[in-house]
């Protein structure tokens, strides 16, 4: 009966040296190989202390016409230009001009970094149903392991900055762009292809001027959600010393200053909704003039 | 009935005779607090009071601020062996002149508190460091990974009251004209994540930190000696601990105090010798910080702690107590 009372766990005592064994085996594994996988980041690290730094010395009138030239060229409507321009002038208004330039060199780099990376991997996913099957639990995991679990390791690895931010942001907000480009070329029509092979294009053809193009708007649905992820993640990286909007929000959260907290949360609202526009209206305007092409 | 008689007879020649041997003692209630350091010190002085004096101990869980209101208004519990009083120090100071309560110890753990830390090899490898004033001339032995030419200070979590201080002393102290920088780690495991990198690497480190913690105590943290005296208690209150400090001054941590506090009840109806004991009992910066990695390596509670420390620190403890108590005592561990 005692069987059934009580589960039959692991003894105490072989629980703790297994978990101290993990430890141990982490903390020497951190000792051996951490300086060498430190130095492997250490480009990324001055690219992003450098891109941080030259957003901050820029002059303020500067960086508003670059992002509101950036936002035309995304999004060709007016109306966004405008609001692009008035949310900046209102943050920086609210002095959060410094932070938030932090915030969005982080973004703009974990973005370019999981786009750089997710695109490829779906591609491959797309290709082999094993691929698939290996990485979909890997992305189950990256998305629902709460993220102090993975943050202390990569902490005692890399230590506080900017880097262990960027693999924090990254590991959250790779996921959607990976699933969505994965999903977008295994649904293309079967007929569509067959087309393009009778028509003789090669495999190489076949990926780059049939399935990608086609695939256009699920990619872009994974961009605007990985941008969208990465936004979330801003407070959690300032958990381990990522400089930018997330700071303000702990300081307000510790210390029950609403007004502080909701103005930098704001802003981090307000850098989403203007991400999210530009490239969501960029990615309609790419599919608009693939299908006028048809059309014509 | 005969039995019976006989027994309690026995019994009572039982008594009789090791109270004969040691003094008559009694009930002592001691206060556990509900942080690790306090749980093992509770412990300690309950193995030691009853095997060494005995006394019968009751432990009695408690946090600082409702175990000072039940012994101030109560009586109960008749001792506490490790009640920070910065907060308290109005109360505290009524409590004492009124004679109800008594400070038996000022300082039963060297070194406890906050201030700026370092790492022990830190210090041995570079001897001409002594002090924070020292020690900020020397930027160079610190870099800060993202910027090699700058030193990095790891200051307090965004958010916490300390955060403003180490702010605050940070200017004080000139920091970043001799060419640091402050970094924030954004929390707690930020900060202990940084010392353990750190430490693990042999790398230098210097930040603020508190002691007694488990993490002080793996890693050989050393509070800093600050080459400065502290200051001026108005200004550290009304300028060093507030955002707006137009012109902070160089001056130590606010001295944390750490007290034994034992009520009047304690003093009138138990052994002196137990009162005694209190007086001496100072635990060392390394074996407090040895215990409670102890504590944490093995999800040890403070009864094995205690037992743990009374038998690999025998030359430390016999100093607190008798010859007699501490064969006594010594006896029991077997």
């Amino acid at each position: 009966m005692e069987l059934f009372d009580e589960f039959p766990s692991m003894g105490r005592t072989d629980l703790r040296d297994l978990k101290k064994g993990i430890d141990f085996a982490f903390r020497d594994f951190s000792r051996e190989n951490g300086e060498a996988i430190e130095n492997f980041f250490d480009p990324l690290m001055y690219f992003m202390v450098w891109f941080e730094k030259l957003l901050l010395a820029a002059p303020w009138p500067i960086m508003i016409i670059i992002f509101a030239v950036l936002a035309w060229l995304g999004a060709r409507s007016i109306p966004i230009v405008i609001g692009t321009v008035a949310s900046f002038m209102t943050i920086g208004w609210f002095g959060m001009w410094e932070d938030t330039m932090a915030t969005v060199a982080i973004i703009s780099v974990a973005t370019a970094l999981c786009i750089g990376l997710g695109i490829p991997l779906g591609i491959l996913m797309s290709r082999s149903n094993r691929m698939q099957s290996v990485v979909t639990p890997v992305l189950d995991i990256m998305q629902t392991i709460p993220s102090f679990v993975y943050l202390i390791p990569v902490v005692m690895l890399l230590g506080i900055g900017k880097v262990p931010g960027l693999i924090a942001v990254c590991i959250y907000a790779i996921p959607p762009i990976v699933r969505l480009t994965n999903l977008g070329i295994r649904l293309v029509d079967k007929e569509v292809l067959e087309a393009s092979e009778a028509f003789g294009s090669s495999y190489r053809q076949k990926l780059f001027e049939v399935q990608i193009p086609l695939a256009l708007p699920n990619i872009f649905a994974g961009v605007n959600q990985t941008i969208m992820m990465a936004l979330a993640m801003v407070v959690i990286a300032s958990m381990i010393g990522v400089k930018g909007l997330g700071v303000p929000v702990l300081r307000a959260v510790s210390n029950q200053y609403l007004a502080l907290g909701l103005m930098n949360g704001l802003a981090i609202v307000a850098l989403a909704v203007i991400f999210d526009r530009v490239s969501q209206e960029y990615g309609k305007r790419l599919q608009k003039h693939r299908q006028g092409g048809h059309g014509a | 009935m005969n039995k019976f008689v006989k027994g309690i007879a026995v019994a009572g020649l039982a008594t009789a005779m090791s109270q004969a041997a040691i003094a008559a003692c009694g009930d002592v209630t001691v206060a556990e607090m509900n942080w690790a350091s306090a749980e093992f010190m509770a412990n300690v002085d309950k193995i030691i009071l009853e095997e060494g004096f005995g006394c019968t101990v009751e432990l009695i869980p408690g946090a600082t601020m409702t175990t000072f209101a039940s012994m101030d208004t109560k009586g109960v519990p008749d001792v506490a062996p490790e009640l920070w009083t910065n907060s308290l120090t109005a109360p505290l100071a009524a409590a004492l002149a009124s004679g109800s309560m008594h400070k038996l110890n000022g300082m039963p753990i060297i070194g406890a508190g906050e201030g700026w830390f370092a790492p022990g090899f830190t210090l041995e490898n570079n001897p001409e460091i002594k002090t924070v004033l020292d020690l900020i001339e020397r930027p160079d032995l610190f870099p800060h990974h993202e910027d090699p030419s700058k030193g990095a200070f790891y200051g307090c979590p965004a958010g916490w009251g300390c955060q403003l201080t180490n702010n605050n002393l940070f200017r004080a102290f000139d920091m970043e004209a001799k060419g640091w920088l402050l970094v924030d780690p954004g929390s707690a495991a930020g900060l202990d994540g940084s010392i353990a990198k750190a430490a693990d690497r042999g790398n230098n480190w210097l930040g603020y930190y508190w002691s007694p913690t488990a993490l002080a105590g793996k890693y050989g943290l050393v509070k800093l000696d600050w080459g400065v005296p502290f200051g001026d208690k108005d200004h550290w209150d009304n300028c060093l601990t507030q955002a707006e400090c137009a012109e902070p001054q160089k001056t130590a941590w606010n001295f944390s105090e750490v007290n034994t506090i034992v009520t009047d009840s304690f003093m009138k109806n138990n052994d002196p010798k137990a009162a005694a004991y209190f007086g001496k009992r100072v635990f060392p910066a390394d074996a407090m910080g040895a215990m409670l990695v102890y504590m944490g390596d093995n999800q040890a509670g403070g009864e094995d702690a205690a037992i743990e420390f009374l038998l690999n620190y025998e030359d430390v403890w016999s100093q607190w107590v008798g010859v007699q108590a501490a064969n006594l005592i010594k006896k029991s561990l077997n």
